[in-house]
């Protein structure tokens, strides 16, 4: 996920606790992976405010080991306690499984981890978490052909999970295979019509493919992604970009340059409408505004 | 052929920041030197950060270097190189999507390198840089990546120990690239704040012993 850089501050200074208890909320919400951020506010919440939490606090002990995980070796013993707590308070839990899968798979225990999820497959199909772990194993041994068939195979079943899609469009775009990455994103836009991230991908690719037809396509989605999100910065470059192309590819009428000029100019008015608005420094505008007159068209 | 490659601190820490700070994706950079090169040495005085997100896909790639090469003009420096690290730990190898984005910021310089982020030798930050550098071999219609020596760090041994420091203050926390900046134009791409940082971590090293 997308976010600003941090503070170099510890993250639970000067928090109270319903700041802390709906941070980590946040970031579990929206699957948020700084991890060193929620290793810190995690263990803190668990040593001073475990009553506080309530039930809550089994949700962040998962979590905390997740986030653990990525900080070991320094964090296993913080890993350990987490299992062996849930394990008490949970046993049999799928969930649990999971977390001693992950631990071994950063042990680099793929065999094992691989018959783990494969029986937790077994024991039950509908769950979908072991799957994709079977991808990621596949990932961190730079088996990438191996990750894509697992993860199609796993999408020809589960067609509703949506960061599978988008986890096989990422590994297609790695392999330059822009096709099959677009297939992926249209998925996802029939999922979800209305998001322009979605749309500003599909047009991010078409645009890499490159070609007058592409480049036509790649201008509409950004378009639509500006409009269902004017403050899509990415969005708006894009149409900029694609339209100054579209006004000097090939041979165009008078007409259909001049429209894609217009495009271009009022995709540049926009930009510079949104840097103003955010108030950046005075030099930025300066620099910002020779730039786009050097994307736009001539 | 330049073949001696020399980073500031400030470089070395903005490099370095960018790859810990995005440690589960690729990372990658465009390396800046002064205008008027000395054609012995090629002397990276700083970076700038591009993406940690779609390292590949092209229009803002586009976008950010025509930014950059804006900035870099206003400043008295050029872009001179690209710097790239693999999303998975073990590939420390050029690419293919390292290599063509590298060619294409080399093309209109006549001196360049591709730096490639060794992520294994990120355990060992106080005994050796994690870096592969690359040279341009052009032909007439492509360019082939050679390896190079491993270039050398402002104040040497003394600006190694920088490294380690920046992982302990957490100062690759604050680090902004291209994507941070186009998710909320108002942070800076230039990082005035870690420049200062990594200015205090300079002057409190003797100058007589800058090599």
């Amino acid at each position: 996920m997308l976010r600003d850089p941090e503070t170099v501050h510890p993250v639970n200074e000067n928090k109270t606790w319903p700041d802390i208890r709906d941070t980590l909320r946040e970031w579990r919400k929206d699957h948020v992976r700084c991890s060193e951020r929620i290793v810190e506010l995690g263990e803190y919440a668990l040593t001073h405010y475990s009553s506080n939490l309530g039930n809550e606090k089994w949700a962040v002990y998962e979590q905390l080991c997740v986030a653990a995980l990525d900080l070991c070796p320094s964090k296993m013993q913080v890993v350990n306690r987490c299992i062996q707590k849930l394990a008490e308070q949970f046993p049999s839990s799928l969930r649990v499984s999971m977390l001693e899968g992950l631990r071994l798979e950063y042990l680099k225990k793929w065999e094992e981890a691989l018959e783990m999820y494969n029986s937790m497959i077994e024991y039950e199909p509908t769950f979908p978490a072991p799957y994709k772990r079977k991808v990621a194993i596949f990932k961190a041994q730079g088996k990438i052909a191996d990750a894509v068939s697992e993860l199609n195979t796993f999408l020809d079943t589960f067609s509703c999970e949506h960061e599978s899609w988008l986890e096989l469009a990422d590994l297609y775009i790695g392999q330059q295979s822009y096709k099959q990455a677009l297939f992926c994103v249209e998925e996802l836009l029939l999922q979800y019509p209305h998001n322009h991230l979605y749309h500003q991908r599909y047009a991010d690719i078409l645009h890499t493919l490159g070609g007058k037809e592409n480049l036509e396509a790649s201008c509409k989605y950004y378009c639509k992604a500006a409009e269902l999100n004017p403050s899509n910065v990415r969005a708006l470059y894009g149409v900029l970009m694609s339209s100054s192309a579209l006004a000097s590819i090939g041979k165009v009428s008078a007409k259909v340059k001049s429209d894609h000029q217009t495009l271009a100019a009022w995709a540049a008015d926009m930009i510079e409408e949104h840097y103003k608005a955010e108030r950046v420094d005075k030099s930025v505008m300066l620099e910002t505004v020779s730039v786009l007159d050097k994307l736009s068209p001539k | 052929m330049t073949e001696e490659v020399q980073l500031s601190l400030r470089a070395y820490a903005k490099i370095l920041s960018h790859a810990v700070q995005n440690p589960y994706t690729a990372v990658n950079g465009v390396l800046l030197s002064p205008e008027d090169e000395d054609k012995e040495r090629l002397d990276v005085v700083d970076v700038v950060p591009l993406f940690h997100y779609n390292t590949s896909l092209s229009p803002m790639l586009t976008v950010a270097l025509t930014q950059i090469e804006e900035y870099a003009t206003n400043r008295s420096l050029r872009i001179a190189g690209y710097y790239h690290g693999n999303e998975h730990h073990d590939d420390n190898e050029v690419g293919f999507v390292a290599a063509r984005i590298a060619d294409k910021i080399v093309e209109n310089c006549e001196t360049g390198c591709l730096l490639i982020i060794n992520n294994t030798l990120l355990n060992h930050l106080a005994t050796e840089l994690p870096f592969r550098v690359f040279h341009p071999i052009r032909s007439t219609d492509r360019i082939d990546w050679k390896e190079g020596d491993k270039p050398r760090l402002q104040f040497g041994e003394r600006g190694l120990a920088r490294g380690p420091e920046i992982m302990k203050t957490h100062l690759y926390r604050s680090l902004v690239d291209m994507d941070h900046h186009y998710d909320n134009v108002r942070c800076s791409w230039d990082n005035g704040a870690l420049n200062e940082a990594v200015k205090l971590f300079s002057e409190s090293l003797p100058v007589s012993q800058e090599e």
